[in-house]
């Protein structure tokens, strides 16, 4: 029996993923061509983008800080946004004197974070302009990657600070680090006591799903706008099942 | 070869996630596979792990030999790296030696941090009312002072029963409804995040 049920559940997993997949391709192709998707405005990309566009011109730098989650598990898929949001920053900046800096607590998100400045700068066929020491591995213990980004924040002339990835608590001493450079703070993380105590200590705080729709929002593709899409049908999805599921439940239908 | 690398590296990748994501579903089929890739993505990722401690020890070394002020502190660290380095190759890592350097400095400097983590936030607390002089504000500090009072004895007072009971139904209803609906919206773009690698659209890897 638990067989039985463990294969239903293997299945209706696949299904889902086959569902999210079909949904991405959908919209991928269907959106083809088509003008700029209508979103709802979040307060956070709004601001990221005119700091951005400061930053240039007063020769200001942009930190992107990547977080601590390992890809080896769920938390590296903030990590990976971070890594678009770097993308669509280096871009922005490949005019500016100061490229952005990276930090992260984690190997094979610094050598992800080198990677990506380095095809971003040789799509632009800036080649010249890639340091591997602007994606730097600041510290690998919560506390310790605090201490090993903060003089980063106060030594490098930052003017905007991006904290997108997996954190803990220990963001509030990054915020807080921000705040006194006095440089805004923009920042979104998968784990939820990092979610609230960014709501209380950034400029502009990301919560939920918010962070994840960073590439449509920054204009990162295609694929980012159909996958924002996708999860806002599902998330409708979720909804209907959970109301359904507490009427049942209420009705005593469910037990 | 500039091109020829790049798509190596997104078919590599896509195949790899592949037969990971068919692992998890159909571990009698895909299960080897799977925990040969992930048993090599642990080797890379030990490997990544020294060569971040390399870009670490450069940055540093940078620093000092551009002799900008603070540079004391990456002398520090420098110096502490190779000590340690040194301590716990020679000594191991569950040695006497690389435990009295791991308790001694390590921790006190954590613990202190975390003391000052503690401070901030009742900073931030106070602060965010000037910052955000919103009603969702308020309502975010008057829940963090009921649950805060309602956590603990006071001096003198005592637990007081009614918070108590407020902060019960605080933490077990509308915060575990929310943190449900944060973690709903975090697994959403996660499958999202991982299915644009998986078909390519996203690649850092550099491809």
């Amino acid at each position: 029996m638990d067989q039985v049920l463990s294969s239903i559940t293997n299945y209706l997993g696949v299904l889902f993923i086959l569902l999210c997949l079909g949904l991405i391709l959908f919209y991928l192709l269907s959106d083809r061509g088509r003008a700029k998707l209508n979103l709802r405005s979040i307060q956070a990309f709004i601001h990221f983008r005119r700091e951005v566009d400061l930053a240039v011109e007063a020769g200001k730098r942009l930190h992107i800080s990547l977080g601590r989650g390992s890809i080896n598990d769920l938390q590296g898929g903030s990590a990976f946004i971070g890594l678009t949001i770097l993308d669509r920053c280096a871009r922005a900046a490949s005019n500016s004197d100061k490229p952005p800096v990276t930090t992260s607590g984690e190997g094979v998100i610094t050598v992800l974070s080198q990677d990506t400045l380095r095809s971003t700068y040789r799509s632009l066929a800036a080649e010249e302009r890639y340091d591997p020491t602007n994606a730097r591995m600041t510290g690998l213990t919560p506390l310790a990657y605090a201490a090993g980004t903060m003089p980063a924040i106060h030594d490098e002339q930052i003017s905007t600070n991006i904290f997108v990835g997996h954190f803990g608590t220990e963001i509030a001493l990054l915020t807080e680090a921000g705040e006194r450079n006095q440089s805004l703070t923009v920042a979104g993380s998968d784990s939820i006591p990092a979610q609230a105590v960014i709501y209380a200590t950034s400029d502009e705080p990301l919560l939920g799903e918010e962070l994840y729709a960073a590439g449509a929002y920054l204009g990162a593709g295609g694929a980012h706008s159909a996958s924002l899409r996708m999860q806002d049908i599902l998330r409708w999805v979720l909804v209907v099942a959970i109301m359904v599921g507490s009427i049942l439940k209420l009705l005593g239908i469910l037990s | 070869m500039k091109k020829i690398l790049p798509i190596t590296n997104a078919i590599i990748a896509v195949i790899s996630g592949i037969f990971v994501l068919l692992g998890y579903f159909f571990p009698g089929v895909f299960g080897g596979i799977q925990s040969t890739l992930i048993g090599w993505a642990i080797i890379l990722a030990a490997f990544a792990l020294l060569l971040g401690i390399f870009n670490l020890a450069m940055v540093h070394w940078k620093k000092i030999a551009s002799s900008k002020s603070g540079n004391i502190n990456s002398m520090v660290l420098l110096i502490s790296l190779v000590v340690t380095i040194l301590i716990v190759s020679i000594n191991g890592p569950a040695g006497s030696w690389s435990l009295w350097v791991f308790n001694s400095f390590q921790v006190p400097v954590e613990v202190s941090l975390l003391a000052v983590l503690a401070v901030i936030l009742v900073y931030a607390g106070a602060r965010l009312l000037a910052h955000r002089p919103k009603w969702n504000t308020i309502l975010f500090l008057v829940t963090v002072l009921v649950v805060l009072l309602g956590s603990a004895p006071l001096f003198f007072i005592g637990e007081i029963t009614p918070l108590s009971i407020v902060r019960g139904w605080l933490t077990q209803v509308p915060a575990i409804a929310g943190a449900r609906g944060l973690l709903i919206g975090v697994a959403l773009g996660t499958v999202a995040t991982g299915l644009r690698i998986l078909i390519g659209a996203d690649r850092p890897y550099g491809g």
